[in-house]
């Protein structure tokens, strides 16, 4: 696993967001073209569903991301002022990608996916 | 100091002016020093800024009254087009990417960018690329489709005349230069810092420019692809884009707001960068919450990426989908609001000086929150489906453009003005700009609100009386002249104050970043020596570092062997570990951008022996260019003087090289992605995507071509371990065969692209599958070539055991090569096969 003082952490919380958003708008996308679901189900659809819960747990990978790099920061053997640095900002960037991954997804509870 | 010390000393910097000062005369368009490409890229951007005014006043002019007929419909349409094109393309971006290039290598510690050469042949392209854009206005064929372009509006049938040609060629020709300045400031700020300016004490100016350089990489490729098809439909009549050939016009959209959303941030991030710097200098404090500001440049970065289709919440897009945009684009305003709160913050716990700067970093704060609230307004789907198209957006824009770039700017020119000259502006007159700039911009724009609620569609050239719009509209181009009466008196201001302003003393704000530690005016050295920083606020920790710095205490302060010189250094950490040679002054630049120029002239004028000829120039220039690097005389040749702790990076196994290499080969890669976004986009969206009846690619031809450069990569990857054990027979017979092999899958696409029975002029499957056969083929011919060249340069002793730096920097290209290759081979052919039984 790389170490909470890597520098590529400052963008791997996003690079997941980015690529979870890419997969629920493409992946919207392909779902309506070939299985939409009947409109009169309303929200309650499979494809609502699994977003949901893609965003359930991409932001629980990013929220346990988060406590290690807070951790990590925090911890006497951090090492030089950057390393923690990097770890503080880093913890910071996969709560607020955790954030954006569950407001993202917040819209599937209430619409229907192809209307 | 001694009077001999003194004389040392001069002699010194007498030699260091000489090595890196620019030749005289016309010699000083082989320039590649940061300071004069950097100014050139920002006196250019002004001039067209000047353009770009005089246009938006003719529009003015026109809409002041109702049916007024000053200019014509067509005339009109050609206005709106290039003043949105000029100002986005040709002043924004550039003038900031200009004021990064001259600042950034002063702020880290350093004396020049990376590439310098790449710095002159970015800024030669894009004068020749915005002289070209607007030499269709002179010749009354600009285009006229607005600066977005849209299809069907932007293809032949609608605009048959030149006109979207000079935009489509004209803006990638600039866009070159963009991408250029963006891997310059990424590989520049992560390997060239200070002595000890680890990432926790860069400058926060330096973060965003990081930030925006790698937005540049990734937003402008989309864009680049885009025009790249359009051309290729309206000049071949390939099908991109054309529903009854099964393209789809939203592709064109998708490609342009995935770059134009991100552009807007690219636009910002810059300019909110010269507020975090100049805020903590006239609060006369540190900037509240460093590592919050620094969060905010990452996430922005990310997220405004994420907003694209906001753009097109009318085009007929699920709602569910249109709600994931809505939310994205409202998300964005965290990071926004986090740098706001920090400058705030700043502000509050300061003891303000209100000087020049000042007043129009204020000025930015007002208009730029104004500007971020419609944002978050027109983030609403609804609110967006009632003003979309109205002058509402257009004021929007402005309030968001104009404030959140123009007056950071105007700021950051005035606070670095007395760096350039040694003098200071006019306090009274520079006050006088501000006002009535300010108020001009507020009259202008405020009211163009209520015209847009009041129904007012953007991009019409006149309208009728008695709408409710006649005195909203005299008043929003009263305000304009008002405006542009406040920039005249800045120009002036700008002008006189280099021979009426009083002399600057050194570091006249009293900031704290290591720009000011240099002799004003600047010297092309920057820095007599390179210092070390054990702090984020260096001049405000030691006052007297300029003095020590030009005394020659630290670094690098004798000039070897007539060479320019600089530190290399670890990204994280700061610490220095090479000594990085760059090149001096050269006509390489020019000239590779001249004869890009004239490719793009004869494709603009559909000559196309000429444009051939022109791509055999362009490569010429681009080999010598390579050629005269690393151990050649002309660069850095072996010699026994050459330092050892730390050596010469063209000694070692990394460097920025091998940086600037994956840099650039991520744009690449997301020019690729863009490609096959579009080629998924089609099959399933486009509503008559029709497959040919009949496979046009050879499975087995292409397979082989697969394995040819499979083996080719391996080899190359085998024969670089032989030059590292110092078998230089063995590496030599390695890059032949790796090159031989390379050729053949070359020439097996060739002939796979003349013997296929590929329609892509009808068929939008086969115009998207020509464009990948080319793209592979261009970059596994360049592979093949370079390789060769690596062969003759081991041959002749530039490469070697103890050199084996270039021949890893072109690594990378063959594994990217590859990796493409295979990847086409899934998407373009595998998956349709596996779909539908044909490909």
């Amino acid at each position: 696993m790389m170490s909470p003082y890597h520098p590529l952490q400052l963008v791997l919380g996003l690079m997941v967001w980015s690529v979870w958003f890419v997969f629920l708008y493409g992946g919207l996308s392909v779902a309506c073209q070939f299985a939409a679901p009947d409109p009169v189900r309303g929200a309650f659809t499979w494809i609502n569903v699994l977003g949901l819960g893609l965003a359930l747990l991409v932001a629980a990978v990013l929220l346990v991301a988060a406590w290690r790099c807070g951790r990590a920061s925090r911890a006497p053997e951090a090492g030089p002022a950057a390393g923690r640095f990097i770890a503080s900002v880093a913890a910071a960037v996969y709560a607020l990608a955790a954030l954006a991954t569950l407001g993202i997804a917040l819209p599937a509870l209430m619409l229907p996916p192809c209307l | 100091m001694t009077e001999r010390d003194g004389a040392d000393n001069h002699q010194r910097h007498r030699e260091l002016e000489q090595v890196w000062g620019n030749l005289p005369g016309w010699g000083a368009l082989a320039a590649v020093n940061h300071t004069s490409v950097g100014l050139r890229f920002v006196v250019t951007g002004l001039c067209f800024f000047l353009v770009g005014g005089v246009l938006a006043m003719l529009i003015r002019t026109q809409l002041a009254l109702p049916e007024q007929d000053i200019v014509s419909a067509g005339l009109y349409s050609q206005l709106f087009t290039m003043h949105g094109t000029v100002m986005m393309f040709l002043f924004a971006i550039p003038v900031l990417e200009g004021v990064a290039m001259y600042l950034v290598p002063k702020m880290i510690g350093t004396r020049d960018l990376v590439f310098p050469r790449l710095s002159a042949f970015g800024y030669y392209c894009y004068l020749f690329g915005g002289l070209i854009v607007l030499s269709s206005l002179l010749l009354q064929i600009a285009p006229a489709a607005g600066w977005f372009m849209y299809t069907p509006l932007s293809n032949a049938r609608f605009s048959p005349g030149p006109g979207a040609d000079f935009w489509l060629l004209g803006i990638t020709f600039v866009e070159i230069s963009a991408i250029a300045a963006g891997v310059e400031l990424v590989v520049s700020i992560l390997l060239t810092r200070a002595n000890g300016m680890s990432l926790n004490r860069m400058p926060i100016f330096c973060w965003y420019m990081l930030g925006t350089a790698l937005m540049i990489i990734f937003g402008f490729p989309p864009l680049i692809l885009g025009s790249i098809l359009l051309e290729l439909e309206r000049a071949a009549g390939w099908v991109f884009f054309d529903v009854a050939g099964g393209g789809d016009p939203l592709l064109w959209q998708h490609l342009f707001w995935l770059f134009g959303h991100p552009e807007v941030y690219i636009i910002f991030l810059p300019a909110a960068g010269i507020v975090s710097t100049l805020i903590p200098v006239f609060a006369n404090r540190p900037l509240v919450g460093y590592r919050w500001v620094v969060l905010a440049i990452i996430t922005t970065g990310f997220i405004s990426f994420g907003l694209w289709v906001h753009h097109m919440f009318t085009v007929g897009i699920p709602q569910l989908a249109l709600a994931f945009f809505s939310v994205a684009s409202m998300l964005v305003a965290i990071p926004t609001a986090i740098q706001l709160f920090a400058w705030l913050a700043t502000l509050w716990t300061g003891r303000v000086r209100f000087q020049l700067p000042m007043l129009w970093v204020s000025g930015f704060l007002v208009v730029f929150v104004c500007g971020g609230l419609t944002g978050v307004m027109l983030a609403l789907v609804p609110f967006n489906w009632q003003v979309h198209d109205t002058h509402f957006v257009v004021a929007h824009m402005h309030y968001v453009l104009v404030g959140g770039m123009l007056f950071p700017l105007v700021a950051g020119l005035y606070y670095w003005l007395p760096h350039v000259s040694g003098r200071l502006p006019s306090m009274i007159l520079g006050r006088w700009g501000f006002w009535l700039f300010f108020g001009g911009f507020n009259l202008t724009f405020l009211l163009m609100h209520l015209t847009g609620l009041l129904g007012m569609s953007r991009r019409v050239y006149t309208y009728e009386a008695g709408l409710g719009w006649d005195w909203l509209n005299l008043l929003s181009s009263v305000g304009g002249f008002v405006m542009a009466l406040g920039v005249a008196v800045v120009i002036v201001d700008f002008a006189l104050h280099f021979r009426f302003g009083r002399r600057a003393q050194p570091n006249p704000w009293q900031a704290d970043t290591l720009e000011w530690a240099t002799p004003m005016p600047v010297s092309a050295y920057n820095f007599a020596s390179l210092p070390d920083v054990g702090s984020r606020h260096p001049l405000w920790e030691d006052p007297a570092l300029g003095e020590r710095i030009a005394a020659g205490e630290y670094g690098l302060a004798r000039i070897q062997h007539a060479r320019r010189d600089i530190y290399g250094s670890a990204p994280v950490s700061g610490r220095v570990c090479s000594v990085i040679h760059l090149p001096s002054n050269s006509w390489l630049p020019l000239q590779l951008a001249l004869s890009v120029a004239a490719l793009c002239i004869c494709l603009l004028l559909k000559v196309y022996t000429g444009a051939l000829l022109a791509v055999a120039v362009v490569l010429f220039f681009a080999l010598r260019w390579g050629w005269h690097n690393g151990a050649h005389p002309r660069a850095s040749p072996v010699r026994v003087t050459d330092p050892v702790d730390p050596p010469l990076h063209s000694r070692t196994r990394s460097g920025p090289g091998l940086w600037g290499m994956v840099t650039s080969l991520m744009a690449d890669g997301t020019l690729y992605v863009a490609l096959l976004f579009g080629w998924f986009y089609l099959w399933t969206v486009a509503p008559r995507w029709q497959l040919p009846d009949a496979a046009p690619l050879e499975l087995t031809p292409l397979l082989a071509s697969g394995l040819l450069l499979s083996l080719a990569v391996l080899v190359y990857c085998r024969a670089l371990t032989w030059l590292e054990t110092g078998s230089d027979r063995k590496a030599l017979s390695g890059f032949g065969a790796s090159a031989l092999l390379g050729l053949v899958h070359c020439l097996v696409l060739v002939w796979l692209l003349l013997s296929a029975p590929l329609r892509p002029a009808e068929l939008a499957h086969d115009a998207v599958l020509t464009v990948m056969l080319y793209y592979q083929l261009l970059h596994s011919g360049l592979a093949t070539v370079l390789t060769l060249l690596q062969l003759q340069r081991l041959r002749l002793g530039y490469v070697g055991k103890a050199l084996p730096y270039e021949a890893l920097v072109l690594q990378p290209l063959w594994l990217y090569s590859l990796t493409v290759f295979w990847l086409s081979f899934a998407a373009f052919i595998l998956l349709p096969l596996a779909w539908t039984g044909t490909s």
